[in-house]
């Protein structure tokens, strides 16, 4: 009986070291498969890994689905990695997934796109077809390529940033709320940090969160967060962002609330006392619903200017998967998307987008009727917005660039709330680096 | 020839029942060889090893002996040992909820199975106590989150009241981290602890309380003289398994700081920080703490079985003693 026995525990324990054993194997490459889907059959399912709804609303919205397909969202959050995390997952497992399972398109941000677009998990866009457009912004093309140049995806916004400024305010403060003359006022950062003292003593934040201006200096870092030998390094921006922001919480220029933190953007409601937020177009959406609040908040007090320095923040990219076997239905996406001027003129016009189309682009632009009043005073904010997306340049990017960003706020802002000082917050920052990234080296 | 058949017999029965009974136990050991068993082998193999992730591609595992240990106890330049830190905050934690925890689970459970007290509505009573636990510990520090977050309802009133000042923040104060950790894993488990503590009260003989009063015992010697003794096993039991979970604190200070352990991670548990590393896939340095937490989990669990039973086996004995003495 204990033979028995024996051979039943001996059975089960090889059971699970197979199972382990099978497991392990999944994280090998997924060979190229692309030459052989262009022949294969379409699916009948459709999978999408995203980390908010944003898109989702827009597909919904604008793209017909082919008869017949089933459409599946897997929405994970992006906060703390976890997006990535699941991504991965899913990814790795690729190959040994049955075609109804596989991933087929995936988001990406500008913050880690390199990490997919430089694997053999994405697929080159021209394999099935797609052919990248001269109305699409350089640089979404040079985020979504490898090294030599092969494209991975597309992105359907383009994000060129800017100072978003509330107009009674800055009337109050400059003695004017006219774009060109507010601009004239904060055209570089001591200028800005000028009109930030002057805000204060009539009782207003020049911006609502401690990381609020952070975009504006990292995206125009002159050097990577880790160098060639995977030391972590501070670019002078990033102290620039340190030093201006210890300057204004001490002096109660800001909040020590996070980017997307409640107080921060209670801030945006009517009865606000904060003058100057940062972001592109998606932020009208995305973090200012609170202005557009039928009671409380305030649409029409608001203009955007250019500010002290030009830059960009995020934009999403729709990524092909490796191993989609729905890829007549990816490039049908990704032309929806980019060279569907249509469907780009809707996104301006309904979604307050900023389309990664020239034509559809230029287009608003030069419209001395069109004007933005679902949020602003009726301002061609896309006038503004091109003259900045001229400029944006992809470089100095890693691919660890979401979690250090991430973690550095988060740890600083425990010192700009008091709890800890300095070196204490610096420190907790580099161990975070350590046990995120094993491969990076962190000074001592 | 009949008798020698006969026992042949009789011994493959009693075989036949052993059968039976290493059958029925066999899916529990199947499930936990499986699950556990070797998933823990896994584990300390791992903790050797230099294994993580590096985007999407697989670093190692390289074999590295002790380093990964080593690095986890390698002090920081000014001197501390950030997994020590870790477990003193969550002892510290642990300890705060639970004893209150206990001291009041102890309290409602005489209450409610006072004869003399005879309380109306238990079942009502049992049901609400336990009701914290049912909700599940994310959501439960969510809603503590969402209460005291810059923007909730306690730091309006307690600022309309003029206890604390436009400035504070609950989060970034040690104390009330702490505090707010300590008081929900106190509010989770004191309605299960009462119900296990109840059942292990109730299992006491009447006759022995009945004996008591009779000797002229008051209340408070019946509870230290008789039931505690008695009870003991029991609330071994629940301390240790209390203690278990105690370790593997994760889910409240996790939700509740949104990952961070804030402020200057003085809230931040073990297991915090194995999933740290868990990030990255890098089951190296995670296993060398999963196997550090196990060591310390099975080195509090004797010290406590030892001290707590060493009593009950002494406190019996003299049971036994003055028993035989009345005799």
């Amino acid at each position: 009986m204990k033979k028995t026995l024996a051979v039943l525990l001996a059975t089960a324990m090889l059971f699970g070291l197979v199972a382990c054993g099978s497991n392990g194997g999944g994280s090998s490459q997924p060979e190229e498969k692309t030459e052989q889907i262009e022949q294969t059959e379409q699916g009948k399912v459709f999978n999408i890994y995203a980390w908010n709804e944003e898109f989702k609303g827009f597909f919904e919205k604008y793209y017909t689905v082919p008869e017949g397909v089933t459409v599946n969202w897997i929405i994970n959050p992006s906060d703390g990695g976890v997006y990535q995390e699941k991504l991965d997952e899913a990814l790795l497992n690729q190959e040994n997934a049955p075609a109804d399972e596989k991933i087929d398109l995936f988001l990406a941000e500008a913050d880690y796109i390199g990490k997919y677009v430089n694997s053999d998990y994405t697929m080159d866009v021209t394999s099935f077809g797609y052919q990248n457009a001269d109305t699409m912004y350089d640089y979404t093309i040079k985020a979504a390529s490898t090294d030599d140049g092969v494209c991975k995806g597309v992105s359907f916004q383009c994000c060129p940033a800017a100072v978003i400024y509330r107009k009674s305010i800055a009337k109050d403060v400059l003695g004017t709320d006219v774009p060109e003359e507010v601009q004239a006022k904060i055209d570089s950062w001591e200028k800005f940090d000028a009109v930030a003292a002057d805000a204060k003593a009539k009782g207003y934040y020049m911006t609502a969160s401690f990381a609020e201006t952070f975009r504006a200096f990292s995206n125009n870092c002159t050097k990577p967060w880790v160098d060639e030998n995977n030391n972590l390094q501070f670019d002078d921006q990033i102290t620039a962002w340190m030093d201006q922001t210890d300057n204004y919480i001490k002096n109660g220029y800001t909040l020590t609330a996070g980017v997307w933190d409640t107080e921060k953007t209670n801030e945006m409601f009517k009865d606000g006392k904060t003058m100057c937020f940062f972001g592109p177009a998606w932020y009208y959406n995305f973090c200012m619903t609170n202005a557009q609040d039928p009671d409380n908040g305030c649409v029409g007090d608001w203009c955007i200017v250019k500010g002290p320095q030009a830059y960009f923040w995020g934009g999403t990219w729709l990524l092909a998967a490796n191993g989609s076997d729905n890829t007549e239905m990816l490039k049908d996406i990704f032309e929806t998307f980019t060279v569907n001027e249509d469907v780009c003129s809707k996104l301006v016009e309904n979604e307050n987008q900023y389309p990664n189309n020239t034509t559809v682009v230029d287009k608003y632009a030069n419209d001395e009727s069109y004007g933005n009043t679902s949020i602003l005073d009726g301002q061609n904010d896309i006038k503004v917005f091109s003259e900045l997306a001229k400029d944006i340049k992809w470089e100095n990017h890693t691919n660890y660039d979401q979690l250090l960003n991430e973690g550095l706020q988060n740890k600083l802002q425990e010192y700009y709330k008091g709890s800890v000082d300095k070196d204490t917050a610096m420190k907790n920052f580099y161990n975070y680096v350590k046990e995120t990234y094993a491969n990076i080296n962190v000074p001592e | 020839m009949k008798k020698l058949h006969q026992a042949e017999n009789r011994k493959n029965k009693s075989i036949s029942y052993a059968k039976w009974g290493y059958i029925f136990i066999a899916p529990f050991f199947i499930a936990y060889i499986i699950f556990t068993l070797i998933p823990q082998f896994l584990t300390i193999y791992n903790s050797f090893f230099e294994t993580y992730r590096d985007g999407l591609t697989q670093v190692g595992p390289n074999f590295v002996g002790l380093e990964n240990y080593k690095a986890l106890f390698t002090p920081e330049a000014e001197g501390t040992i950030r997994i020590l830190k870790y477990a003193a905050n969550t002892m510290i934690m642990w300890i705060a909820g639970a004893v209150p925890q206990f001291l009041i689970a102890i309290l409602l459970a005489l209450f409610f199975t006072s004869t003399r007290l005879n309380i109306k509505g238990q079942g009502i009573f049992k049901t609400v106590i336990y009701m914290p636990n049912l909700i599940m510990a994310a959501a439960f520090s969510m809603l503590f989150y969402t209460l005291f977050s810059r923007v909730g309802p306690i730091q309006a009133l307690l600022e309309q009241w003029g206890v604390i000042d436009n400035n504070f923040d609950f989060f970034s104060h040690t104390i009330t981290v702490r505090g707010m950790i300590a008081l929900m894993n106190f509010l989770m488990w004191f309605g299960n602890t009462t119900i296990v503590l109840m059942a292990g009260i109730m299992g006491i003989d009447q006759d022995l309380f009945e004996a008591a009063a009779i000797d002229g015992a008051n209340s408070v010697q019946v509870f230290f003289r008789v039931t505690l003794p008695l009870l003991m096993p029991i609330l071994v039991y629940c301390l240790i398994t209390a203690l278990i979970g105690g370790i593997q604190m994760y889910d409240v200070p996790q939700v509740l700081t949104n990952g961070r352990g804030e402020p200057n991670e003085l809230s931040r548990t073990l297991v915090m920080y194995l999933n740290g590393y868990l990030r990255n896939k890098n089951y190296g340095m995670a296993g060398a703490i999963s196997v550090i937490i196990f060591i310390i989990t099975g080195i509090l669990g004797g010290i406590v079985y030892k001290i707590l039973s060493a009593q009950y086996k002494e406190g019996a004995a003299k049971h036994r003693e003055r028993k035989g003495n009345v005799i």
